[in-house]
């Protein structure tokens, strides 16, 4: 009853806007490569692969915008198959408003999950901050600079890291109909030490999305 | 003394009437006596008011009236040359006079003709105060000529050195003239002061007169409009970037490949001795070439589409306004109508 009740207000609130021409929608894949590096009992363990995922964005009005994203693929240590090798699979939801013409501050949720043939890792992380883009000598092509901390960080069988933070920057090109960006991401993880061995951990991406917008529009919209 | 003043005025002002009002009386008694044919009394009456003497303000149409009957009674009596002078005097006066047959004998009329004969003159009756719409309206002027002449009728606006030609021919006695308010390059006749000319040769004594009537003009339309103002500087979007811009935006392409190149160096944890430097490089390395290659395209292309196009639609809605707006006076002022009042001056 609950959800029937959401979903008709849900459809109660987006359809004027449709028609009023308010929102619009940008649905892109994602493919990039992925470096997961892992320091635990002074061992470093560095896996590296190939990402595959999507992402969607609503931008409601001038000011709000929705975007999640999904993320996946293989990370391994070397040529042959190893026990450290592991895949990663990642969703993210983010929610952001305009307060300038180039400022937006988000904030949202990171699922994750680190597995191997042995064990599963779950993050769940709670990040808030701003992405800015800034016109470049191009009409359509702007950099973005992103950064975030992440106050609330939980991994399973570990304890919450001292210091989480997320940054990114790239470029994004936008052209009446299609949008192609290239983003490097960077997040950081300093966990406590525990019996005089400190977990360091970071996970940096490059990724490529190519998306569409709808409808076509030649203002200006906020990437995913 | 205030007394005595009022008391004067009380005196003069009804003085001064009376004798407006025995002029017009002892006309009037003249032509009753006329009628009756009792013209010596009619002689009396007319030469105490002819007379310089006359205790009576004569006007010049009284006067005129009483030179007509004298010349009438003077023929009745027998005195046609006598006659025929003051019936000339009448005409030179006011070529406009004329005998009436129902209350004239052929002799006077005959007299009458014969001081026309004799005396050459042009005559323009005095337009009256009137509004005409040029578009199905004409304005009409009276002239005349007191015998066979080669005339000439000319309107102009008053000063101007030509005109547009009304009539031009041989005429005799009264003619009516109408103008549709055009002047002689087609435009309306503008607000300003106006002239008749009227020029003339006498067919028989080849003598020349002319004279001139002014009349004044005004255009009468509803309110025009006031079209849109030009625009201003500061009414249009620039339309070229500033020329530090280029270097301006190399600058920010060239921060932006630096914090790619800084992120992993500084950020990242030096003992994981990655941070995804190549990444990060490939970034820096694509935001330098983006930032080389639009500093190129902006020292080359400094225009700003978006805001050529709004300005060129700012001014395509200016000018669209503006043509809205003249044909909307253009209509107002096809619909003008003409205001026309006698005017002071009055030409030899």
């Amino acid at each position: 009853m609950g959800r029937t009740l959401a979903s008709a207000l849900a459809i109660l609130v987006a359809v004027p806007s449709l028609a009023t021409g308010q929102v619009s929608v940008q649905g892109g894949v994602l493919v990039g490569r992925g470096e997961h590096r892992v320091v635990d009992a002074d061992t470093l363990v560095a896996a590296s692969g190939t990402l595959f995922g999507g992402a969607l964005a609503v931008t409601i009005g001038e000011r709000f915008q929705i975007h999640g994203e999904a993320l996946g693929g293989q990370l391994t240590t070397a040529a042959a198959p190893n026990l450290e090798d592991h895949s990663v699979a990642e969703a993210q939801i983010l929610g952001g408003m305009k307060v300038r013409p180039w400022l937006i501050v988000e904030s949202g949720l990171s699922f994750r999950s680190f597995a191997n043939s042995l064990a599963r890792q779950h993050w769940t992380t709670w990040r808030i901050g701003a992405e800015a883009r800034v016109p470049l000598g191009f009409e359509s092509v702007a950099a973005l600079l992103r950064g975030y901390w992440m106050p609330v960080v939980g991994v399973s069988g570990l304890s919450k890291p001292d210091v989480a933070l997320a940054v990114g920057v790239g470029l994004d090109w936008r052209g009446r109909r299609l949008g192609i960006s290239a983003q490097y991401t960077f997040e950081r993880y300093d966990f406590a030490p525990s019996n005089g061995a400190q977990r360091l951990e970071e996970l940096s991406t490059i990724r490529v999305r190519v998306g569409v917008w709808w409808p076509p529009t030649g203002r200006a919209k906020h990437s995913a | 003394m205030r007394h005595a003043v009022v008391a004067g005025l009380l005196l003069v002002i009804p003085g001064a009437a009376v004798a407006q009002g025995n002029t017009a009386d002892q006309l009037e008694q003249a032509a009753r006596y006329h009628a009756a044919l009792d013209v010596e009394r009619e002689l009396v009456l007319l030469r105490r008011i002819i007379s310089p003497n006359s205790p009576f303000v004569v006007t010049h149409e009284q006067r005129v009236l009483a030179y007509k009957y004298l010349g009438a009674a003077l023929v009745v009596l027998g005195q046609r040359d006598s006659g025929i002078v003051y019936f000339q005097a009448a005409l030179e006066r006011d070529p406009f006079v004329d005998l009436e047959p129902q209350k004239f004998t052929p002799a006077e009329l005959a007299a009458f003709s014969e001081a026309r004969r004799l005396t050459f003159g042009l005559g323009i009756r005095a337009i009256a105060f009137d509004t005409i719409d040029p578009r199905t309206e004409r304005l009409g002027f009276t002239v005349l000529t007191t015998h066979a002449a080669d005339l000439r009728v000319e309107l102009r606006s008053a000063g101007a050195p030509a005109g547009v030609v009304l009539y031009q021919g041989i005429t005799d006695g009264p003619r009516e003239l109408r103008w549709d308010g055009l002047l002689a390059d087609g435009h309306l006749a503008a607000t300003g002061r106006y002239e008749l000319l009227l020029s003339g040769v006498s067919e028989l004594t080849h003598r020349p007169d002319s004279v001139r009537l002014y009349f004044s003009i005004q255009q009468d339309y509803a309110p025009l409009e006031d079209t849109v103002t030009a625009l201003r500087p500061e009414d249009l979007l620039p339309e070229q970037h500033p020329a530090t811009m280029a270097r301006a935006e190399l600058f920010k392409s060239m921060g932006i490949a630096a914090a790619a190149f800084l992120i992993p160096r500084t950020v990242a944890n030096g003992e994981l001795h990655g941070g995804g430097r190549t990444f990060a490089d490939g970034i820096a390395g694509t935001a330098s070439v983006v930032g080389i290659a639009g500093f190129i395209f902006r020292q080359r292309h400094r225009e700003i589409p978006g805001n050529i196009a709004a300005n060129v639609e700012r001014r395509a809605q200016r000018a669209a306004a503006n043509a809205a707006i003249r044909d909307r006076n253009q209509a107002r002022l096809a619909q003008t109508r003409l205001i026309v009042a006698p005017a002071a001056g009055v030409g030899p």
